[in-house]
């Protein structure tokens, strides 16, 4: 082991198995992955985010939300995302982030996953951006302020003016509303969804309520979002 | 050499301060909240990147150089080129750190500066790297210990794994979930492999040099530096990743692989020391390497435990994967460092340091720092990961029962903040002994 272009060979060797597992392989069989149809039903799936989203998504980049929420739900056997309520109705797959630039998978929990937020969001979701622990007391999530403005109240309130508990309310006569980003951010959350079933993704598991009523299998859209947990 | 590591040391107190910050925040959400600049999104990442770059990679290319040039037999090939390209560098970095916080971050982990710093930082890694190959190729000692096909490894597969994540992530992104396997896939082979071997490099040659004896045997070395190149490489996927099942078995089987060649390491290591354990006691710069040594181990066993299907499930996406990355990254890389820069930079300046006390400091403050965050993570990882299994425990749940671990690991990061700048000021201090003595021509001893 003491010549030197032997462990330059060698290395080269080595790494290029390493590459060719994780970069070429991947890229072989994902690279082309565009839009399917689901099933049954052929719509399209997925659509591309629209124009306020696609700014929303920026704005998640800029501010390392990345660094507390995950985008993946896990299947049922790796994990109990599933169950948790409205978390999603079935597993992430490669379909789901075709039109993401950059996808933002995360890697840690800080806060609960978002693949699945739009399922969960409530009129509160912009007082939650402004002032989380308005709406949960123990959250570590940052304020995020300065995606909103303060301002003097005009002949009467904005009707976007965000409708704080008193603790994080502005002094009489200030409104606090929601900026533009705040709107995309919000409209990206709303967007955040993975709900179409797909020729890779099993049925969703159907929830026997009584052991006498009859099993019908879960509806694939979950009906009204209920406030977030 | 001394200027990377002035620029490491410089990079290495802005990193903790930024942890330090980012770590506050958990305990006052509000705090530096109003302005984007600091929210923890971008402070977080701005930490990542500053102590992966601006400290790790020059901190790891000072000693890989010093090392070649001293394995070797010879002088570093064109000091003044490696010195512009390391300044290149530093601008690289204070570019692509400004870009995250002013909202350009890339949104990979562990690859957060923007666009228009990966050039940059290419093209300057590239010059040194070009310049430690020649160095590596004049050496006037042909034959090679561990530690040089260590570094040939470790330089040879950054600008690797570096160009292709710019150039896929970045100038022409791959579609889809592709951008995240080959974000996680860079992220594990910079901690792995690049960091990795640059420690184990430095290992190697310091506690052979301080103990004065060989490695116990070259076949081990050999095992070890084969097998972290092939299996090493391979891993850093989630289990529950939305990939497809082959590409997270090839990851989970890489990792747990990767167990022999860490074992062979380990156990030559242990061979070469078995009998010196009081050699500590007087020895500072052998022990940042003894203690590196052990957290790389656990670091490692760490990480191919959380690979096994059944232990992630409990742990994915909680503190347990960040305590390994931390300890990875603090706890061996970091110390492995601080003691190769303990013993380098007197001789390079041909001066002691000018405090013998803080180096003690430096290193009681980090490994106490380090210890104490890496358990209170674990522990809150597993917590969290073992409350979160029960879908009736509301998410809140996990974070409450998580902040006594979280308040822990914030006065760990204060430990090893405060560390750090104990590092800081002695280097300052040697280098401006050093100004002195060429002008002033007053000399120290330096102990050989």
């Amino acid at each position: 082991m003491n010549f030197g272009p032997f462990i330059f060979v060698g290395l080269f060797f080595t790494m290029s198995l390493s590459w060719l597992g994780f970069v070429l392989g991947p890229q072989l069989q994902l690279g082309s992955l565009t839009q399917t149809a689901t099933v049954p039903g052929g719509e399209t799936y997925p659509n591309s985010r629209p124009g306020l989203a696609r700014k929303g998504a920026e704005i998640y980049r800029a501010n390392g939300c990345a660094a507390c929420h995950t985008q993946q739900v896990r299947p049922r056997e790796l994990g109990s995302d599933l169950d948790r309520p409205l978390w999603g109705i079935r597993r992430s797959v490669a379909h789901d982030y075709v039109f993401d630039e950059p996808v933002m998978l995360g890697s840690t929990r800080i806060g609960p996953d978002l693949a699945n937020v739009a399922l969960r969001l409530d009129p509160n979701t912009m007082v939650h951006l402004y002032a989380p622990r308005a709406i949960e007391p123990n959250s570590v999530m940052p304020p995020y302020r300065f995606l909103f403005q303060k301002r003097k109240i005009a002949r009467e309130p904005s009707a976007d003016a965000l409708k704080l508990p008193e603790k994080f309310a502005p002094e009489a006569g200030y409104e606090i509303v929601p900026t533009s980003d705040a709107r995309a951010l919000v409209g990206y959350l709303s967007s955040l969804r993975q709900t179409g079933i797909i020729f890779e993704t099993p049925m969703p598991q159907p929830k026997i309520k009584q052991p006498q009523a009859a099993v019908a299998p879960a509806e694939a859209n979950p009906g009204t979002p209920a406030p977030a947990k | 050499m001394l200027f990377l590591f002035g620029s490491a040391i410089v990079w290495l107190v802005i990193g903790t301060a930024l942890a330090f910050i980012a770590s506050l925040k958990f305990h006052a959400p509000g705090f530096l909240a109003d302005s984007p600049i600091w929210t923890y999104g971008r402070v977080y990442a701005a930490r990542t990147d500053a102590l992966l770059y601006g400290f790790a990679i020059q901190a790891a290319l000072g000693v890989s150089l010093w090392l070649l040039c001293r394995l070797g037999r010879t002088t570093l090939t064109d000091p003044r080129v490696c010195l512009t390209a390391a300044a290149i560098w530093n601008f690289g970095v204070m570019v692509g750190i400004g870009g995250i916080l002013g909202g350009d971050s890339t949104g990979y982990e562990a690859f957060e500066m923007p666009r228009y710093a990966a050039p940059v930082l290419f093209v300057a890694y590239l010059v040194i790297a070009v310049c430690a190959i020649i160095t590596f190729h004049k050496r006037e000692e042909r034959a090679l210990y561990p530690s040089q096909w260590f570094i040939l490894g470790g330089v040879f597969w950054f600008a690797w794994i570096f160009s292709t994540a710019s150039a896929l992530l970045l100038c022409s992104p791959v579609r889809g979930v592709l951008q995240s396997t080959i974000s996680w896939w860079f992220a594990h082979n910079l901690e792995t492999i690049v960091l990795g071997f640059a420690g184990l490099a430095s290992i190697s040659y310091f506690i052979s040099k301080l103990l004065e004896r060989p490695l116990h045997s070259s076949y081990l070395a050999m095992l070890g530096f084969w097998g972290l190149t092939l299996f090493g490489s391979w891993g850093g996927i989630p289990q529950g990743a939305p990939l497809p099942a082959w590409i997270i078995s090839l990851s989970v089987v890489g990792t747990v692989m990767s167990a022999v060649p860490i074992l062979a390491i380990m156990t030559n290591f242990c061979q070469t020391a078995r009998k010196d354990l009081n050699a500590l006691d007087n020895n500072a710069i052998l022990r940042f390497s003894y203690v590196a040594l052990i957290f790389w181990f656990i670091a490692s066993v760490q990480k191919i435990i959380g690979a096994l299907p059944k232990v992630s499930t409990l742990t994915d996406y909680t503190y347990f994967g960040v305590a390994q990355k931390e300890l990875a990254l603090f706890g061996f890389f970091a110390m492995a460092m601080f003691g190769a820069i303990y013993y380098i930079a007197p001789q390079l300046v041909g001066h002691e340091f000018p405090c013998d006390k803080s180096p003690k400091i430096h290193f009681w403050f980090t490994f106490i720092g380090v210890t104490i965050s890496y358990l209170a993570l674990v522990i809150s990882g597993i917590g969290q990961g073992i409350i979160l299994s029960d879908p009736k425990n509301p998410f809140v749940a996990a974070l409450k029962a998580s902040m006594l671990g979280v308040r822990v690991r914030t006065l760990g990061d204060l430990l090893i903040l405060l560390g750090q700048l104990a590092l800081l000021l002695n280097f300052l201090g040697l280098v401006a002994q050093g100004c002195c003595k060429a002008f002033c021509g007053k000399q120290k001893e330096v102990r050989k």
